[in-house]
């Protein structure tokens, strides 16, 4: 099957059936078996651009189409979106090929009648694709700053009314190419040893910026096939939550309950702070997500993690612990660079809800924290109502809680994801 | 080995369907001991996987007379007779109802070694399988009592 038709395909799963883009492209990557990784490369690429950017794409579109974006039949509009892509993002495509690539596939597809159509927006988007009228001539005006970022407007207004100082370093921060970074299982072997060997293998590396735990690894084909992967010795974890579960003050012997785990990120930085004594439970409501906690711990190789299905919003009797880790369902603000779903499907009104959630789910937990027992309440993301506010309130709740540290990172701002943690000790 | 939290009725988790077991792991060793162990510790005669937050069709058994008997994906062949009795339930602690159950079945599953059994059971045997085998497709024994539960001092668990 040709590259370009995988892509709509792609695109038409994510539109016409809301499946998630990571979704829809992993299942179609490993649907289509291919000796040659460009291809790959240009399936992900050409998917995830048209993706990321689909804001600004159709502005574009619906400044040389008389039929506005929305009005034209699903197909015809992922075509579009893909075509104008190729023009304004991939030099390495020539304009003609975007464009007659695109007229076959409207063809082959049934819409033989529409060819021209597409032909006709796609070769004027090509000849005046250096002079595109700007959405407005502020700058800073949300108009201008939603079809730049492809960011909705609601969104980027709160980022600016949150972050008066830095929201456009935030929203550059959303585009930037990050290395990834990884955590060492320092019980299987030093940061050193594996920094070097991921050298040796041609692989860029660097030790993080924040925790001393930390790689920071580019140019990699598949994260299965760097070395020490399939012996355990690092998984992908965004530095921030290696701070968090570090400033959680993990002491041997613990036990540790953490209530919405998937995939295990946390669970498994916790088993690498116990070494082997004390116990884990990993707990999340998904259970297909149970699989990849699984999968991580085992690969790490913990037999001290006890993992099961549970809501958080309910309350497990007789279960005390050490250290509680509340990684909670959030917003994702913090990781919308990374996951371009949660900027088009988060509505504004879903934020008074998630903090609702939020706060019921503390409700339920802070009660299995023993005496002098810390509860690590986190988020990956941005918006001070889920994160300072519901402490703030948490601690007027619980007054038996102190606050010992709290800390926000903040995409574009720090080297990371944006990310909010607050360490809470039961007095 | 670890005694598990037991879940109690009114956590999501009892009311869902189970999913087959394909192989036998560490992991799911781990989750067999733990389940004798929470069995025995709790007094309990029978532990379905689903009663500590696993969703696999994996339950243990030990009436007290005989092997204790570990089933995987176990499924009732054939049953016969009928038996009305006295029911408990781990998951519903404290309390009891009155159940009717066939008094004979017999049941195929595979064991720890993923090897293919048969087990009959008789009277109490008959009642704890057919109890247990609810459980992975979140049936309660509440749902059949002939009228309702109540409360004992010193519960009997099935």
């Amino acid at each position: 099957m040709d590259s370009r038709d995988i892509v709509l395909n792609i695109l038409m799963d994510i539109e016409t059936k809301k499946t998630f883009s990571n979704i829809a492209i992993s299942k179609a990557l490993s649907k289509n078996q291919f000796e040659d990784k460009r291809e790959r490369a240009f399936i992900t690429r050409l998917s995830e651009g048209v993706m990321e950017h689909l804001i600004t794409l159709d502005y574009v579109i619906n400044q040389f189409s008389k039929t506005k974006i929305n009005k034209c039949k699903p197909l015809i509009r992922c075509l579009l979106r893909m075509g104008t892509y190729q023009i304004m993002y991939m030099d390495g495509v020539p304009d003609s090929a975007a464009c007659n690539e695109a007229v076959k596939l409207a063809k082959k597809h049934g819409f033989s009648s529409l060819a021209g159509f597409v032909n006709g927006v796609l070769r004027n988007i090509s000849r005046n694709k250096d002079n595109i009228e700007e959405p407005s001539k502020d700058k800073n005006s949300l108009e201008y700053l939603s079809v730049k970022y492809s960011m909705p407007i609601w969104l980027c207004k709160k980022l600016k009314n949150d972050y008066p100082e830095t929201y456009v370093s935030i929203l550059d921060g959303c585009f930037a190419d990050r290395d990834t970074s990884i955590r060492v299982n320092t019980t299987k072997i030093s940061r050193d040893e594996l920094k070097k060997m991921i050298n040796e293998a041609g692989i860029a590396v660097e030790y993080g910026y924040y925790d001393e735990k930390a790689l920071l690894i580019s140019d990699y084909d598949f994260i299965k096939k760097v070395p020490g992967y399939k012996k355990g010795y690092f998984t992908v974890q965004d530095e921030s939550s290696m701070c968090a579960v570090r400033a959680a003050g993990i002491k041997q012997d613990d036990t540790i309950i953490d209530v919405c785990a998937a995939p295990g990120g946390k669970t498994t930085a916790a088993a690498e702070y116990l070494n082997g004594t004390g116990k884990i439970y990993s707990m999340d409501i998904s259970e297909d997500k149970l699989e990849l906690i699984e999968e991580n711990v085992d690969r790490l190789g913990f037999d001290n993690v006890i993992i099961s299905s549970h809501d958080a919003t309910k309350k497990l009797s007789d279960m005390e612990a050490d250290v509680v880790i509340a990684d909670l369902p959030c917003s994702g603000l913090g990781i919308i660079g990374r996951k371009n779903d949660i900027k088009y499907r988060l509505e504004e009104e879903q934020l008074a809800e998630l903090v609702k959630l939020q706060r019921e789910i503390l409700k339920v937990v802070c009660d299995y924290v023993k005496p002098k027992g810390t509860l690590l309440y986190s988020t990956c993301t941005i918006n001070p109502d889920e994160n300072q506010e519901n402490v703030k309130w948490f601690l007027n709740k619980y007054p038996e809680f102190t606050l010992k540290e709290e800390r926000l990172f903040v995409q574009g701002v720090d080297n990371c994801d944006g990310f909010y943690f607050a360490v809470l000790v039961k007095g | 080995m670890a005694i598990r939290n037991i879940r109690l009725d009114g956590d999501d988790v009892l009311r869902k369907e189970c999913k087959p077991i394909e192989k036998m792991t560490g992991r799911l060793q781990m989750l067999i001991d733990d389940m004798y162990e929470t069995m025995y510790e709790a007094n309990g005669v029978g532990l379905a996987a689903p009663q500590v937050g696993i969703l696999k069709r994996l339950v243990v058994i030990d009436i007290g007379e005989g092997d204790p008997l570990t089933l995987i994906n176990p499924v009732i062949v054939q049953a016969d007779g009928e038996q009305e009795g006295e029911e408990g339930c781990l998951s519903l602690p404290g309390l009891q109802g009155t159940v009717v159950r066939p008094n004979h079945v017999i049941c195929k599953a595979l064991d720890e070694n993923m090897e293919e059994i048969t087990v009959e059971g008789e009277g109490l045997l008959a009642r704890a399988i057919c109890h247990e085998l609810d459980h992975l497709d979140g049936i309660l024994y509440k749902d059949k009592t002939l009228d309702g539960l109540y409360s004992v001092e010193q519960p009997k668990d099935n």
